[in-house]
């Protein structure tokens, strides 16, 4: 496995990880902004209307038939919330040439071509997206903004987070909002486009079995020479002591069988390599079947299925989550309070802290053995100016100690506890 | 051990059963750091009702007893938990259960060998008492309160309520809070000790291992046990036909989910011969993506009129007691869009099968598997739940080639009948 980077222009990189580990090859593009009330919608919907079709594939239809003649190669589009930012991600899988019954179609440089056509060199009408494209996606985009209540669990982490980060760029939804449709157009979102391109943050990644000199493929491609170098406009994650905030308590009803409860938590640190520690103390907390949420609330209480907690890096969350009878809810919040409240006080083993560190570290390890999370944890560092390689992240978990985690445990303060019942 | 090679996807598997009757399937790929371990038996939600081995009478069980044994077998003499011990390990383990079989894995990277001393212990000492039992109803009661939130399952499983007037196919594999509260250790022991013999077993392992081995591992720690002979499994009779076309839920979702069911039967193909099945499955697979897929008519006016906005999920399951197709996603519309795919089913009757469209999707279906050998869990999942179907997974990418479009036109009139049809809908 080899990992190379090499700036096109500023503000574009291209991202090689060579390997032979799989059949496939992988090939994404990111555009990262940062996240503001303004564009969240429109973002959200130039990456639907993209998908519609490219000047040399004009449709759907067509996409789609070349991808299926590509012994179906996935095209898939993604959008993410990292950080302050919003990521529009844009994928291309296809198998690699050994594993086609005839050789030799080079199917790795043909769908890097066709994935950055869809993505720079959208089908226009009269120097606009195509009308019906638009209007047809704006009420995709709408179902799509309203289809937030349909998985309650999800809606539930959703709606702490909003409540967590109310007026921040964080609070927002990152499929935007449905009242800001009615005002664009295919004139002013080809605009916002331009606008996107010109200024956003490119990350190009390929991963596979790479035998030719794509680099330099890349940089012959028209798509990539009409690029402009960019400061971009995106927002480095950075670590700011939070301000401290009265505990929030927020209930809403809905039409549900078992009450979902999420305890948004802030993390208090302002200095990156403390992230290793936290990420122990979650495990410790509620990261592992051995957690003290797992033992405690699941499996001696008997109030839950799903009793877990999940560190969120980019913004120095933690979040708990728990699916539980309507009528245990104070009993439940009684009990995870005791849980957090018993790591201020060390109430922990040095086993435990091994064992948490033995689970993070396995995961570390698997890496390199999934494309998608591989090309994942390097954004993630493109994202956080933090660079790190993989062995040095294991031994940074591996110094953790159990000083270390009780001085996270007494950083951490419940920001919001968020309850859905009927 | 018999050694199975796919030139094609250029993977071998090494499989041996047995003297005690377990199959055992190694999967070798060299130069991957994580390793997968599974365990499954040959029962699922599906077979409550059964002559155990040796007796004359039936048994017949609570729903939900597959789910609560898997729930349970974790649990250890010693006080311990088995979950807990494999976590320790820093190895990630987990079980699941479907209609026909329960399976228990975990995937690592270090301590694989400690890690299966534990695994393969706890697989083979079930330890229930009243207490431990009592205790996990509490929690498999969330589960299933889980689950009643989802409204992709519900849609689900109420087009299995369409389509079924018995097969316990349409029930919920983790059974009713109702239906949990009957279980007692005693029901519990009874059925491990009816299916968890290792004539019923089978055990793959994926990752960077020599098969001759890693199968002594496996040897040396497996407890003496006898095969126990046949299982007589008894499922309720089937009639044919479909219960009701339509079911509706309500449920507060933002639009309707809809399931669209196939009720075929597994009489309609020869089930002695698995290279049919195979080829019956993929000639499913094929139809579903011309009449519905992204790149078909249908598709493409059903998503410029509004009525669909994401692509719809296309699936065949069988097992050995079912078979039926089963389309599933959102719309604004359910109604509107079963009536347009019973038209294009039709049309593509009347019209025959355009053979460059074919093509492609032989080519695009051909791809999907290949790259199913892409990771040591899917790869050991998919050879475990197939060789429950009594199928070697390799035989779905020599099977493909072997299609043509009289066949396909064959199996998309034997199953594509319009009076086998159901939809199922939640919404608001």
């Amino acid at each position: 496995m080899e990992h190379k980077e090499q700036e096109l222009k500023k503000g574009i990189k291209l991202h090689t990880i060579n390997t032979d580990k799989f059949k496939t090859n992988l090939i994404a593009v990111f555009l990262t902004t940062k996240l503001d009330r303004k564009t969240v919608t429109s973002n959200a919907l130039i990456s639907a209307i993209l998908r519609r079709g490219s000047k040399t594939m004009p449709t759907q239809e067509e996409i789609s038939m070349q991808m299926e003649e590509m012994y179906g190669a996935s095209f898939d589009c993604g959008l993410d919330k990292t950080g302050d930012n919003q990521v529009l991600k844009f994928y291309v899988e296809t198998l690699n040439d050994n594993f086609l019954p005839q050789g030799g179609e080079n199917l790795l440089k043909i769908s890097v071509e066709k994935l950055l056509d869809i993505v720079f060199n959208p089908i226009t009408e009269n120097g606009k997206f195509k009308q019906e494209y638009v209007e047809q996606e704006k009420s995709n985009l709408k179902q799509r903004i309203e289809g937030k209540i349909d998985n309650k669990a999800r809606y539930a982490l959703d709606r702490c987070i909003e409540e967590m980060y109310q007026d921040k760029p964080f609070g927002l939804y990152k499929f935007g909002y449905v009242e800001d449709l009615e005002n664009i157009d295919e004139s002013n979102l080809y605009e916002a486009y331009k606008k996107l391109i010109e200024t956003c943050k490119i990350d190009i990644f390929i991963s596979g079995k790479i035998n030719q000199n794509i680099e330099e493929e890349i940089l012959k491609n028209e798509n990539i020479m009409n690029l402009e170098q960019r400061t971009p406009d995106y927002v480095v994650s950075n670590n700011n002591i939070k301000e401290k905030k009265q505990e929030n308590t927020v209930t809403e009803s809905m039409d549900v069988t078992q009450g979902k409860l999420v305890l948004g938590l802030d993390v208090n640190i302002d200095n990156e390599d403390l992230k290793y520690d936290v990420l122990v103390y979650n495990s410790i907390l509620g990261g592992s079947a051995n957690s003290k949420m797992f033992q405690n609330v699941r499996e001696k209480a008997h109030l839950a299925y799903v009793a877990s907690s999940s560190y969120l890096r980019y913004k120095n969350n933690i979040f708990i989550n728990c699916g539980i009878e309507i009528s245990n809810y104070e009993k439940a919040v009684e009990l995870i309070k005791k849980q957090i409240d018993d790591m201020k006080k060390g109430d922990f083993t040095e086993e435990e802290i091994e064992n948490a560190k033995k689970g993070i570290i396995a995961t570390i390890k698997t890496i390199e053995d999934e494309q998608d999370t591989e090309i994942t944890y390097y954004l993630g560092q493109e994202l956080t100016n933090h660079v790190i390689s993989v062995k040095e992240y294991m031994d940074r978990i591996q110094k953790v100690t159990k000083q270390n985690v009780i001085d996270i445990a007494n950083k951490i303060s419940i920001n919001t506890i968020y309850f859905l019942k009927d | 051990m018999q050694v199975v090679e796919n030139l094609k996807v250029k993977e071998k598997l090494y499989i041996e059963k047995l003297d005690n009757g377990l199959t055992v399937m190694i999967i070798p790929k060299s130069g991957i750091q994580k390793k997968y371990i599974i365990w499954g038996t040959n029962y699922g939600s599906n077979d409550s009702k059964f002559i155990v081995p040796g007796e004359k009478e039936e048994t017949e069980v609570p729903m939900g007893v597959a789910h609560f044994l898997e729930h349970k077998l974790f649990e250890q003499e010693n006080g311990t938990n088995s979950l807990d011990t494999l976590t320790a390990l820093g190895v990630n383990a987990n079980a699941y259960t479907t209609n026909d079989h329960t399976a228990y894995l975990y995937e690592c990277t270090d301590n694989f060998y400690e890690a299966m001393d534990e695994f393969m212990d706890y697989v083979q000492h079930p330890y229930f008492t009243d207490e431990n039992v009592e205790k996990e109803k509490g929690i498999i009661g969330q589960e299933i309160n889980m689950y009643a939130d989802y409204p992709e399952w519900r849609v689900y499983l109420n087009a299995m309520e369409a389509m079924y007037h018995n097969n316990p196919v349409k029930l919920d594999i983790a059974g009713t809070i109702e239906s949990i509260s009957k279980i007692d250790k005693e029901i519990l022991y009874k059925c491990y000790n009816t299916f968890y013999n290792p004539s019923n077993m089978a055990l793959v392992i994926c990752g960077d291992f020599k098969p001759e081995e890693i199968i002594e591992e496996v040897k040396k720690r497996l407890i003496e046990t006898k095969s126990n002979g046949e299982i007589k499994r008894i499922y309720p009779e089937e009639p044919r036909g479909i219960v009701k076309e339509k079911i509706e839920q309500k449920l507060e979702v933002s639009q309707p989910l809809y399931a669209i069911g196939i009720k075929d039967s597994r009489e309609n193909c020869n089930t002695e011969n698995k290279n049919e099945i195979v080829k019956k499955h993929l000639s499913i697979e094929i139809l579903l993506n011309l009449l519905i897929g992204r790149s078909s008519e249908l598709y493409k006016n059903l998503y410029n009129e509004g009525i669909i906005y994401e692509q719809p999920s296309l699936d065949y399951e069988f097992s050995k007691t079912y078979a039926h197709v089963i389309i599933t996603g959102q719309s604004t519309n359910p109604e509107v869009l079963y009536e347009r795919f019973k038209k294009q089913v039709e049309k593509f009757k009347i019209n025959g099968i355009n053979e460059k469209d074919f093509n492609r999707m032989k080519k695009m279906i051909y791809g999907g598997y290949v790259k199913e050998f892409n990771d040591v869990v899917d790869e050991a999942r998919m050879f475990l739940s197939d060789y429950f179907k009594g199928i070697i997974s390799f035989d779905y990418i020599e099977e493909i080639e072997g299609i043509n479009v009289e066949y396909l036109k064959q199996v998309l009139d034997n199953v594509f009948k319009e009076d086998k049809m159901v939809l199922s809908i939640v919404k608001n």
